[in-house]
């Protein structure tokens, strides 16, 4: 196994899953010596009902103390502050965050106002700032994909000042993430489908990536093997709790993964396509996988050939002549999405010219491409891509991933 | 994949692994809030010349750091109120503990004095009785110890104490400390590491997460055992085996003990060898046991064992006996490797057959489930002949 010169890893996140996990929250923050919640959710999460699935599960032990449904989609600091001044007006004495990235990082924020008795935020932005533990978080994800439940990272925008406050912190890690497959029940198809190829893509890129460890290998390993074991499933048949398990074990193992190592090119475009284009994240990230693959296999096919037996299991690895593992560990993802794309009906997108709005207007037009490779160049992950990328290169692989051809080899540098 | 229908897991401690990963120290005492750390070390780690490298470190910090050196191998609870006022009097804010074994148990006790009150001492005893975080407390491996280094257990006086609590915020693993010292020392370590990495695999505690812990240990035991015991001054691989010691104390603290576990710790009781020994010794004697009993996990074990291409070429129905063949050979070849110092069989450790009885008596007794008398006595037996 592939020993670093260096390495750092922690994810000091208890791990509660399963088909009744809910129901050891009352333990859970009993251990963290608390036991009035505020909920923290979206109206989505509300919406979908899983709040009452929540409530339900939890209330014969505790009282819950707030539930605030309404962080918005673009949360920020004036949300954080209205709804820490709720959970001290209802005397609340810990967090529970039922949602995604928005959701977890809106309850994280108030956790720091209502820890440190901040009046201004902005005084514990930046690295290691916090120095002490917070109020008792307990993170649960209801999309099996982000990861976001196991990262200790928030992002907190000022709309009104145009900031963008950035928080890191092993004091912001939850102290307790639920997995219960219950969250997930409902995701639609394609939801399925994008939140776990974006899991799959956290857990690839984290062990091709520069800055892979034992630690983030193996927890990749592990997220990998259940995606392929059952992701279409999933998919395919929504009501199958085993499967929803899976793939939600499976997203909180590549949020491990990969916030202990790095990403890629594959979320540098990502996060571009999202923010020129408005991609959801795991939509793009499906999309672009193989294509990042692609573009980086001379620097990586050493560990990419290794993929190929989590993700296809001992008989197909063991068949597959050494030098052609790589190339069909690509082939495989490139598989895995068409499947997607035929057991959602096709609202699963295989390429970028076919990612479509509610309204079915097309969300990628080819001539922002040029706009996306100009976002990319300034996104941090592009230095911890394997091979080198300039304005051209972005431009090239979104072009193949917006046409879904593959990417011309004799045009990929060699550096 | 194995997926339970339900698991829990929860390991605190950060790994920093590397390259002068020492000089990070103040860094990280900050991101916990301490400015003046306490060092408990033994004799030892200052013969080898460890203890100016931890000085070194904290040079140009501007902290002051305290350094106790005489932690004997069977530490008291006079000493522990001895530390008590001294870390009291200097102001100290964090432990870090240098070398295992006694050493660590010493500083856990400590932590959990300081943290409250000397006569926590008592009431803590046990499991889960401890209430709230300790002080910050750092494990840095020097790769010799007992296995339960970064483990939720300390051992002290007869008494067992077992908490989350008691887990280190970070071990920091710098090769400059974890250069192996002689093959027995560095056997007992790995072994013990190897052994409840694999039983953490077979055992019903099993998740992705324990697996994610137990694979790696097991990898760089298998892959560089062998290496350091012939060439002790192999510096990557003593790196290698000190993470495999962190982490499979990480994953033993998320599973039931298993049997090589508790029959290593009923023969180490007795005094005859080290834990971590008879551990190995026992290891594939009781898996082929378990494997006869239809334990699905053990053809598991063959991936970190052998590697992913052995894995895949090997029928699904024979990797159960062929992990179990690969850690005979280990055995063999440990024990040609440490010049007979690193025993293959009870027999090798001058274990005298006569009192296997009595052993798999007090097995039972401290109950496991799973296994009867008989078959304690069975496994014993099988390891003591040897294959």
């Amino acid at each position: 196994m592939d020993l670093p010169g260096y390495y750092e890893f922690c994810c000091r996140v208890k791990i509660i899953a399963g088909h009744d996990a809910l129901e050891k929250i009352p333990d859970a923050l009993a251990n963290l010596r608390a036991g009035r919640p505020m909920i923290v959710t979206d109206k989505g999460v509300s919406g979908a009902g899983l709040i009452n699935i929540v409530a339900d599960a939890i209330k014969g032990g505790i009282t819950i103390g707030a539930i605030a449904d309404d962080v918005p989609p673009d949360s920020d600091l004036r949300v954080v502050n209205r709804l820490a001044r709720v959970y001290r007006e209802k005397g609340c004495d810990s967090l529970i965050a039922v949602g995604g990235g928005s959701v977890i990082d809106t309850a994280k924020g108030i956790n720091i106002v209502v820890s440190e008795q901040a009046d201004d935020l902005m005084k514990f932005s930046g690295g290691h700032v916090l120095k002490r533990a917070l109020k008792p978080l307990i993170a649960i994800p209801t999309t099996a994909g982000t990861g976001s439940e196991v990262t200790l990272a928030a992002v907190i925008k000022d709309h009104e000042k145009h900031l963008k406050m950035l928080f890191v912190s092993y004091f912001l890690l939850p102290d307790v993430s639920i997995v219960d497959s219950r969250m997930t029940l409902t995701l639609p198809p394609a939801i399925t489908a994008a939140t776990g190829m974006d899991a799959l893509s956290h857990a690839v890129e984290a062990y091709t990536g520069l800055e892979k460890n034992p630690l983030s290998d193996a927890h990749a390993l592990a997220a990998i093997n259940l995606i392929g074991e059952n992701l279409v499933e999933a998919t395919k048949n929504p009501q199958d709790k085993e499967g929803r398990l899976a793939m939600a074990s499976a997203a909180t193992l590549a949020g491990i993964a990969f916030s202990n190592s790095m990403v890629g090119m594959v979320h540098t475009l990502g996060h571009s396509i999202g923010s020129v284009c408005g991609v959801p994240h795991g939509v793009g990230m499906a999309i672009l996988l193989p294509y990042g693959l692609e573009y980086n296999t001379h620097k990586i096919s050493r560990v990419l050939a290794e993929l190929l037996l989590p993700l296809a299991g001992a008989e197909v690895y063991a068949r597959t002549p050494k030098d052609q593992r790589a190339e069909n560990v690509i082939a495989l993802i490139r598989r895995m999405n068409q499947e997607l794309h035929e057991v959602t009906g096709g609202r699963h997108p295989r390429y970028f010219k076919e990612v479509v709005d509610r309204d079915g207007v097309q969300m990628v037009p080819k001539e922002k491409l040029p706009d996306v490779a100009k976002t990319a160049l300034s996104d941090g992950t592009v230095f911890y891509n394997p091979e080198d990328l300039d304005y051209d290169d972005f431009l090239m692989v979104l072009e193949a991933a917006w046409e879904g051809k593959p990417l011309d080899k004799k045009r990929i540098k060699k550096g | 994949m194995f997926l339970p229908e339900r698991y829990e897991f929860y390991c605190p401690v950060k790994i920093n692994s590397g390259n002068r990963a020492l000089d990070h120290l103040p860094f990280e005492l900050d991101t916990l809030n301490a400015k003046k750390p306490f060092v408990i070390t033994g004799k030892n780690s200052v013969e080898r010349g460890l203890v100016d490298i931890i000085i070194d470190a904290f040079k140009d910090s501007g902290l002051t750091i305290g350094i106790f050196d005489g932690t004997p191998s069977s530490p008291d609870l006079k000493l522990i109120r001895e530390l008590f006022h001294t870390y009291r009097d200097r102001g100290y804010d964090a432990i870090i503990a240098l070398g295992g074994g006694p050493v660590t148990d010493t500083a856990k006790v400590l932590n959990i004095a300081v943290s409250g009150e000397p006569e926590d001492l008592e009431q803590c005893a046990g499991d889960g009785l401890i209430k709230k975080p300790l002080k910050p407390f750092f494990f840095i491996p020097t790769l010799s110890g007992s296995g339960y280094e970064t483990s939720r257990y300390a051992f002290f006086e007869g008494r067992a104490y077992a908490s989350r609590f008691l887990m280190p915020d970070i071990a920091v693993i710098d090769p400059r400390m974890t250069v192996a010292e002689d093959a027995k020392t560095t056997a007992v370590i790995s072994l013990a590491a190897l052994t409840h990495a694999a039983e953490a695999y077979v055992s019903t505690g099993r998740s992705p997460l324990t697996d994610s812990y137990a694979y790696p240990a097991i990898q760089f035991v298998m892959e560089n055992l062998l290496n350091v015991i012939k060439n002790p001054q192999d510096k990557k691989g003593g790196l290698a085996l000190a993470n495999a010691h962190c982490l499979a104390g990480c994953a033993f603290s998320n599973i039931e003990a298993g049997i090589a576990h508790k029959l290593g710790k009923v023969i180490g009781d007795a005094g005859h060898i080290p834990h971590g020994i008879c551990m190995g010794i026992l290891l594939p004697h009781v898996l082929e046991t378990q494997l006869s009993e239809d334990n699905y996990h053990i053809s598991d074990l063959l991936l970190p064992l052998a590697g992913f291409d052995k894995y895949a070429e090997t029928g699904a129905d024979l990797r159960g006996e062929r992990a179990i063949g690969i850690l005979y050979n280990f055995q063999r070849d440990l024990f040609a490797a440490g010049g007979g110092a690193i025993a293959r069989t009870l027999r090798d450790a001058e274990v005298p057959k006569e009192i296997l009885q009595d052993l798999a008596k007090k097995a039972f007794g401290y109950g496991s489930g799973c296994v009867d008398m008989e078959g304690y006595l069975k496994i014993l037996e099988q390891a003591w002949e040897g294959r």
